[in-house]
């Protein structure tokens, strides 16, 4: 059975302290400030080989008014490990977009704007993914009740 | 009957690059890249575009997808995915429902190979609460997940041969073949849970059914069976020279554009990428097992589709590996569950990654230590395959967007949820 959570690999835990200085390594990803986001999933991608996009995962937090963006990458071969981290947004801010490092992250960051309405700021064609462009609202807030009255076959 | 193979010629040497942890084909990496996001003022102004919706219900986009595609002549130059006409907001229901419940709603998300998500998202409960699946449980899951495949890349290569239509005399004859065998594969599934299809027998801690007497007799019974047909089934495509003209050289996946998409599975290895998370990280009882993993390097339809091939093979070889020593002793660490509270995991969170037919299964949970999870996040493996449509379609026909998308085999439960 896998851990609850793998540790971090060694060559990102390292990255992270010695250029990026950040000290706070849980297993769950470090914190990363969001100005230095697009720096350091640069450098895990063409430095370190982390090139396999797995995730990209909004989750609204109301009672601290923000919204925790999880990125997860991986480096592929024999004994593969993923490179987890995140962004705190608090409410009314943007998020970088990684879509310039991973081509991939265009329509994951399109998805959880579209369900958690986080702003990706200069993702290049940021609609809505799932739902219809009128949708009103972001479903997975967790003010958005589930019972929310709008039909959705207007 | 004797289907003697025409001699393969020897393939040319490949040249590989080292790209972190793996190596890729040179010349693969060497296709220029798309650009998806191109404003339409942008291209040739003489081109006489001509704007054509591809579904939502057209038959070979597996579901409902619509592709956008502008047309000059018959050749695509700008294509556009939309994607969501079957989101049935499944992310939110889980996060309305306690941990126990949620086994039968993802069975519904990869409608082909139902028990790998149930499996998927099991695991990820599991890792939250650290509870350790009993040895019988993993191997019969691991049994189970490998009788999944076979029946889901089976239905792929009935569906694929269908897509390709008439240059195959309709594609019907081998749709059905296929359907044949997959029906005793889905047999073999209803004698173990009682359903066909959706089966909720993977439960928080183990499995909830355990073989009857008389199952594992009847597996080797099918996969004997299936075995001798595959051999008749070779002949069908992989000989066919309408096949390959209609495959060959279409559709060239760039191994890195698909790893930085995470379109994983088989379109990676039909990209020369060994990689297969069940041999390099396994997991349930795939240590125990010596799994083949096919590889091919031409990145195009044809190159799906035989990888695809070879991975039923190499499922059979796995499941007769594990079948004849099933280890004895309880399918299940927990109590069954009884109440919605019998599941109640501490606040963290946990993210499992699985290998689906389809490319890499994961489930992202975030829990705040009540009943019910804080935040589900699924990874489809289908949604990231499908976001390389826009970069394969462009500079094929019409006709070979629909092997393009056939042989990328997105299963659309998946990618909308």
């Amino acid at each position: 059975m896998p851990p609850l959570q793998p540790p971090l690999p060694d060559d990102f835990a390292e990255l992270c302290r010695e250029r990026f200085g950040i000290t706070d390594l849980p297993p769950e990803g470090p914190v990363v400030p969001r100005d230095q986001l697009v720096a350091l999933a640069t450098a895990l991608k063409d430095e370190l080989g982390y090139r396999f996009f797995v995730y990209c995962a909004a989750s609204h937090h109301p009672k601290e008014s923000q919204c925790q963006v999880a990125w997860r990458v991986r480096r592929l071969g024999k004994g593969t490990v993923s490179a987890p981290f995140r962004v705190i947004v608090p409410d009314g801010e943007t998020c970088p977009t990684l879509s310039g490092v991973y081509a991939g992250a265009d329509w994951q960051e399109r998805e959880q704007y579209d369900l958690v309405g986080v702003v990706f700021d200069g993702h290049p064609d940021l609609r809505r993914l799932m739902l219809p462009e009128d949708w009103e609202g972001h479903p997975l807030r967790k003010d958005y009740a589930i019972d929310t009255h709008q039909f959705p076959w207007r | 009957m004797d289907h003697a193979h025409t001699p393969v010629p020897e393939a040319p040497a490949v040249k590989y690059v080292d790209m972190g942890g793996v190596r890729v084909p040179y010349e693969l990496t060497q296709i220029p890249r798309v650009q998806p996001h191109r404003p339409l003022s942008e291209y040739e102004p003489e081109a006489d575009a001509l704007v054509v919706n591809m579904g939502p219900q057209h038959p070979s986009t597996h579901g409902v997808l619509r592709l956008k595609v502008w047309l000059d002549g018959e050749v695509c130059f700008k294509c556009v995915p939309y994607v969501g006409y079957l989101h049935r907001g499944v992310e939110k229901l889980l996060e309305n429902r306690a941990y126990a419940q949620i086994t039968p709603i993802v069975d519904k998300n990869d409608y082909v190979s139902p028990i790998i998500n149930e499996i998927a998202i099991n695991m990820a409960f599991e890792a939250l609460l650290g509870v350790e699946v009993p040895e019988r449980a993993k191997v019969l899951r691991t049994i189970l997940a490998e009788l999944q495949r076979v029946a889901s890349h089976q239905l792929f290569m009935g569906t694929f041969a269908l897509d390709l239509g008439g240059a195959l005399g309709g594609g019907a004859a081998y749709f059905l073949y296929n359907f044949r065998e997959r029906e005793d594969v889905l047999d073999l599934f209803e004698m173990l849970t009682g359903g066909r299809f959706h089966y909720n027998t993977i439960c928080v801690g183990g499995n909830r059914h355990d073989a009857p007497a008389g199952w594992t007799d009847q597996v080797k019974k099918v996969l004997d069976r299936l075995t001798s047909r595959l051999v008749e089934y070779r002949t069908f495509l992989e000989d066919n020279h309408i096949f390959h003209l209609r495959t060959k050289g279409v559709g060239i996946v760039d191994p890195l554009l698909a790893m930085e998409c995470g379109a994983g599975g088989p379109i990676l290895r039909a990209s020369g990428v060994d990689y297969d998370m069940r041999r390099d990280a396994p997991y349930l009882a795939y240590d125990r097992v010596k799994m083949n993993i096919p590889v091919r390097t031409e990145g195009d339809c044809y190159a799906r589709y035989m990888v695809r091939f070879e991975e039923v093979v190499a499922s059979i070889d796995a499941v007769r590996q594990l079948i004849d020593d099933i280890p004895e002793g309880p399918i299940c660490a927990v109590k069954p569950v009884r109440t919605l509270k019998s599941v109640l995991p501490k606040p963290g969170t946990a993210y499992v990654g699985i290998e689906s037919p389809r490319g890499e299964i994961g489930t992202y949970v975030i829990s705040d230590g009540t009943e019910k999870p804080y935040r589900v996040k699924i990874r489809p493996p289908s949604l990231h395959s499908a976001s390389l449509l826009p970069y394969l379609c462009v500079g094929a026909n019409v006709s070979d967007i629909v092997a393009i998308l056939g042989s990328l085999d997105p299963i659309l439960g998946e990618v909308d949820r």
